[in-house]
C-alpha cells in the first residue's frame, strides 16, 4: 500500500495504491483539510495522515505547493513537477510528451523524454492561467465551471493582464451587450493565450493535460486544434500528482 | 573624505584617485536591516509597484543617507529606470553626475566619458593609473578566491558572490577589504575540498534573494560561477584602463556577455545555468537569446522583492537539480 498526497493550493488530493496498482482517490478542500487534520507544531503545520479514513500505507509520499511549509508526519516529500510527470507517465503509458498541468494557482509545462523531465517552465507573478481564474470568471458571469467550459465560439477579446481586472473587464463587456457564451469563450481563449508561449518553448507531438483545469472541454479542444498536437487527458487529471507520489514510492518508474 | 554614491559599477579608479569614497547604493540597500521597507517607502513616494525593486531601494537608501550628496548615475549600460531615479533624487537636492557606457564598446566614446568624469573629480590619467594599480592588488586576491571556488572546490557560492560583488566599491576601504579577503583565503586554502556536487553557473544581475546559494548547497549543488559579480572584479589582464572597461561585459550587449559566459561555462565544467532576471527588467527579454545560444540546461528565475525564497522558486530549483542529475 502506498499513500500519495498532493497538497494543492485549492484542494488536497489523496491517492492510495495497492500492490496490484488499484487506485483509491479522495479530494479535500485545502483550507478544510488543514483545519481538520493539521496540528501546529512550533512554527509549522503538521499533518497526521493516520487520522485519514484510509487503511495504513507502507509509504507516505507528499508533494505540492504545501510540501515545503507543511509537514506530513512520516512522509517523504518529492518535487511537484516530478510527481506530476511520473503520474502522467504511469496513467498514460507515454514516455515522450509535453506535460501541461493547470492547477488551482499554478500552470506548469514540462518537456518529458524517455519518461524523464528534461526541461520545464511555470507561471510567475500571475495566476490568470489557472483554475482559480476560471472559478472567479465563472462566478463573475454567474455560470457553472461546466457551463464556462462548454463555449468556444465567437470569443470576446479580453486583454487584462491581471486576473482580477479580468473580472472588471467582463462586467464592462456585459454592459456593452456581449453575450455570455461569447464571454465564456473569451475566458477560455485568454487562458490558452497565456499558456501558449510555454507550450511553444517546450513542444512535442503529444500534450498530456493534467490538473483540474483539464476538465474544461473547450480549452482542451482549443489547445488541440491550435497547436496541432495530440491531446491526452488521463482519467482523474487532477490526481496525477498524488498518483505520481505513489508511483515514486513503489519504484515503478 | 566625501562620499559618492554609484548606481552600478563605474570606473571607480577615478573616485579613489580623487580621494573620494565610493558607495555602491545597491549594496547599501540590500544590506540594510529592512530592505523591504525601503522598497515600500519608494512606493509611498509614488514609485510604481510594477517596477524594479533595486531602483526603489536605491532611491530610498540614497535619501536615508544624507551624507551622500553626489551620485554617479549610469545612464547607459545598466537600466533606463536610472534616468527617472536621477531626476527624483535631483528633486531632493542630490547632485547627479551622469556616466554612459557606449553600447557598441567604442573606445573613443568610452575614453571621453571617463575623461569627463576625471575632470569632474579633478584628477589626471597618471593619478587614475596609480589608483588602478592599487585596486588591482586588491582585485587579484578576489580573483584567487574565485579560482579556489571553481578550480579547487574550497569556496561556496555565497562567499564567491559576496566578495566579488563588493569589488564595485571595495566597501569604501580597499586595504581593509583586502585584509578581510586575505583572512578568508587563508581559511579556505586549508579547508578540505568539497565532494562531488552539481556545478552551477549563475548569470544575470546579482540576486535580490541571497538565500539562493545556501539553498542550493543544502541540496548538493554549488554555484561555481557568478557571471556579473565576477565582472565587477575586472578579471582582465590589461594595463589600459579604457580597455579594462571595454572588456568588462555587463554594460554591453548580450552577445558579448555570452562569449564570456560560454568560455567560463566550459572552463568551469558547469552542469547547468541559473539565469536570474529581476521582475519588470528588460533583461527578461534576453532570456530567449540565452536559451537559444547556451548549450546547457537553463533555469530562469525571477526575483521581485527582497524576501525569502518563495515556495514556488524552491520547487523549481528542486526540479532543476533533479533534472540535472
Amino acid at each position: 500500500m502506498f499513500l500519495g498526497i498532493d497538497l494543492g493550493s485549492r484542494s488536497v488530493k489523496v491517492v492510495l495504491m495497492d500492490g496490484e496498482g488499484n487506485l483509491q482517490r479522495q479530494k479535500f478542500d485545502t483550507m478544510e483539510f488543514y483545519r481538520k487534520y493539521g496540528e501546529k507544531e512550533e512554527d509549522r503545520l503538521v499533518i497526521d495522515v493516520s487520522v485519514l479514513a484510509v487503511p495504513p500505507a507502507g509509504a507516505v509520499t507528499a508533494t505540492g505547493y504545501g510540501r515545503q511549509a507543511v509537514g506530513v508526519k512520516g512522509a517523504r516529500a518529492i518535487p511537484e513537477v516530478m510527481a506530476h510527470v511520473k503520474g502522467a507517465v504511469y496513467l498514460t503509458g507515454l514516455k515522450d510528451f509535453t506535460l501541461l498541468d493547470l492547477g488551482g494557482q499554478d500552470s506548469k509545462v514540462a518537456l518529458v523524454r524517455g519518461g524523464r523531465v528534461v526541461d520545464f517552465t511555470a507561471n510567475d507573478k500571475c495566476a490568470a492561467s489557472t483554475g482559480r481564474y476560471l472559478e472567479n470568471m465563472a462566478a463573475a458571469l454567474n455560470i457553472s465551471l461546466e457551463e464556462l467550459g462548454s463555449h468556444r465560439r465567437d470569443p470576446a477579446e479580453l486583454t487584462s493582464t491581471c486576473a482580477v481586472f479580468g473580472e472588471s473587464e467582463l462586467i464592462g463587456k456585459i454592459v456593452e451587450g456581449c453575450s455570455i457564451p461569447s464571454l465564456a469563450a473569451g475566458v477560455n481563449y485568454s487562458i490558452f493565450k497565456r499558456i501558449l508561449p510555454m507550450l511553444n518553448r517546450l513542444p512535442s507531438a503529444v500534450i498530456v493535460f493534467t490538473g483540474g483545469v483539464a476538465y474544461n472541454r473547450s480549452l482542451r479542444e482549443i489547445i488541440g486544434e491550435e497547436t496541432g498536437a495530440r491531446l491526452v487527458v488521463p482519467e482523474g487529471p487532477e490526481y496525477a500528482g498524488a498518483v505520481g507520489c505513489c508511483v515514486d514510492a513503489a519504484g515503478i518508474l | 573624505m566625501p562620499k559618492v554614491g554609484i548606481t552600478t559599477t563605474v570606473p571607480v579608479e577615478v573616485i579613489y584617485a580623487a580621494g573620494w569614497v565610493p558607495v555602491d547604493l545597491n549594496n547599501l540597500f540590500i544590506t540594510d536591516e529592512n530592505p523591504q521597507s525601503l522598497v515600500e517607502e519608494a512606493e509611498l513616494a509614488g514609485y510604481p509597484r510594477n517596477l524594479c525593486a533595486w531602483i526603489k531601494g536605491i532611491y530610498s537608501i540614497a535619501l536615508k543617507n544624507r551624507d551622500i550628496r553626489t551620485i554617479i548615475a549610469v545612464t547607459q549600460g545598466d537600466c533606463s529606470n536610472t534616468h527617472a531615479l536621477m531626476e527624483t533624487l535631483q528633486l531632493a537636492g542630490v547632485e547627479i553626475v551622469p556616466f554612459a557606457f557606449p553600447y557598441d564598446r567604442d573606445s573613443d566614446l568610452l575614453r571621453l566619458q571617463m575623461e569627463k568624469m576625471m575632470s569632474y573629480f579633478g584628477v589626471s590619467w597618471k593619478q587614475v593609473g596609480e589608483a588602478k594599480e592599487r585596486l588591482d592588488r586588491v582585485r587579484s586576491r578576489v580573483w584567487e578566491l574565485d579560482r579556489l571556488t571553481w578550480a579547487e572546490n574550497r569556496v561556496g557560492g555565497w562567499e564567491n558572490h559576496l566578495y566579488q560583488v563588493c569589488c564595485s566599491d571595495f566597501n569604501g576601504d580597499p586595504e581593509r577589504f583586502a585584509a578581510e579577503v586575505d583572512e578568508i583565503l587563508k581559511e579556505r586554502r586549508s579547508a578540505p575540498a568539497r565532494k562531488e556536487e552539481l556545478r552551477l553557473g549563475y548569470i544575470g544581475v546579482p540576486p535580490i534573494v541571497g538565500e539562493l546559494y545556501q539553498y542550493l548547497e543544502e541540496r548538493g549543488a554549488r554555484v561555481v560561477y557568478n557571471e556579473v559579480q565576477r565582472q565587477f572584479t575586472m578579471p582582465f589582464e590589461t594595463p589600459d584602463l579604457v580597455e579594462q572597461y571595454r572588456l568588462y561585459t555587463y554594460p554591453y550587449g548580450i552577445f558579448f556577455r555570452l562569449e564570456d559566459i560560454c568560455r567560463e561555462a566550459a572552463r568551469r565544467r558547469l552542469d547547468g545555468i541559473i539565469h536570474y532576471a529581476q521582475s519588470f527588467c528588460f533583461r527578461q527579454i534576453e532570456d530567449l537569446i540565452i536559451r537559444q545560444k547556451l548549450g546547457l540546461p537553463v533555469l530562469t528565475l525571477e526575483g521581485d522583492k527582497p524576501s525569502r525564497l518563495d515556495a514556488r522558486t524552491r520547487m523549481r530549483l528542486d526540479v532543476f537539480l533533479d533534472m540535472l542529475r
